[in-house]
């Protein structure tokens, strides 16, 4: 019996993935009057759900899927370039830096959640 | 570490834009500049993005990889010379005036430098909006240890 469950560890790889985005975003907007650059994108989600996803497979077997699951930041498959060899959309990135920071927020309140149920099982103030 | 990474892009992209600012108000300032240092009429300046390359090499690098950042942060390239020609101006009476009488004004358009302007502070405040965004989650992290 572990103290941190899967969904914790799921948690806590999350929380790293919306990191990983938030620079890629933070790359594409520094980027934005660079020619040719082409913006970048973090898929932790699929990472994530094919690593959970997994039918029949033990919890064990989750636990070591999620700690081995691995992050890249790659070319952004949703953009369109345009003709001057730029991809870059201000709008979208806003939305997506907007978003990204709502929802590393919303991971972070429920690990702190999931913690502090701990904490009061255990007894620590 | 993330987010230390992502202060660090926004932060260059800062610095890129002002260069681009301080350089439009040097074309502005010099929209009437009719003998240079060259004693030729000032051109215009133009500032060059481009991407930080990843495998650069120098201690930088070489930290920034080691910390697990990709790098996309942005420099100033170069400051280059508009190649567009001079503004040819009658008036004979001007002290930089040829034998036909006409003077050369810097290839300045105000209407362009504007537009430079308003769009580099645009983007300054695109990339300050990121820092706050990735303050508030660094901010929230925090909050796991109360």
């Amino acid at each position: 019996m572990q103290l941190f469950d899967v969904t914790q560890v799921a948690l806590e790889r999350a929380i790293g993935g919306a990191a990983m985005r938030h620079e890629a975003i933070a790359g594409n907007i520094a980027n934005a009057n660079t020619p040719g650059f082409v913006p970048t994108d973090v898929d932790f989600h699929e990472a994530l759900a094919s690593a959970l996803g997994e039918r029949g497979a033990s919890v064990e077997e989750v636990r070591g899927e999620l700690e081995s699951a691995t992050f890249e930041a790659g070319p952004d498959g949703t953009v369109r370039m345009r003709a001057d060899g730029s991809g870059f959309d201000i709008d979208a990135q806003a939305a997506q830096l907007a978003a990204n920071g709502l929802e590393y927020e919303a991971l972070v309140s429920i690990a702190k959640g999931r913690v502090d149920i701990l904490k009061a099982a255990i007894g620590v103030r | 570490m993330g987010l230390f990474g992502s202060l660090e892009i926004s932060a260059s992209a800062l610095t890129a834009e002002r260069v681009r600012m301080d350089v439009t108000a040097e074309n502005l300032a010099n929209a009437q500049t009719t003998s240079g240092p060259n004693g030729e009429a000032y051109r215009r300046k133009v500032v060059l993005l481009g991407q930080v390359p990843e495998d650069g090499g120098g201690f930088q690098t070489a930290l920034r990889g080691a910390m697990g950042s990709r790098g996309g942060q942005v420099e100033v390239v170069a400051i280059a010379e508009d190649a567009g020609p001079p503004r040819r101006v009658y008036d004979p009476s001007h002290p930089s005036a040829d034998a036909q009488g006409y003077v050369e004004m810097p290839n300045v358009n105000p209407v362009t430098e504007m537009v430079d302007l308003i769009t580099a502070s645009r983007a300054y405040e695109a990339n300050v909006t990121a820092m706050q965004t990735a303050k508030h989650m660094f901010a929230k992290t925090l909050e796991l240890l109360r």
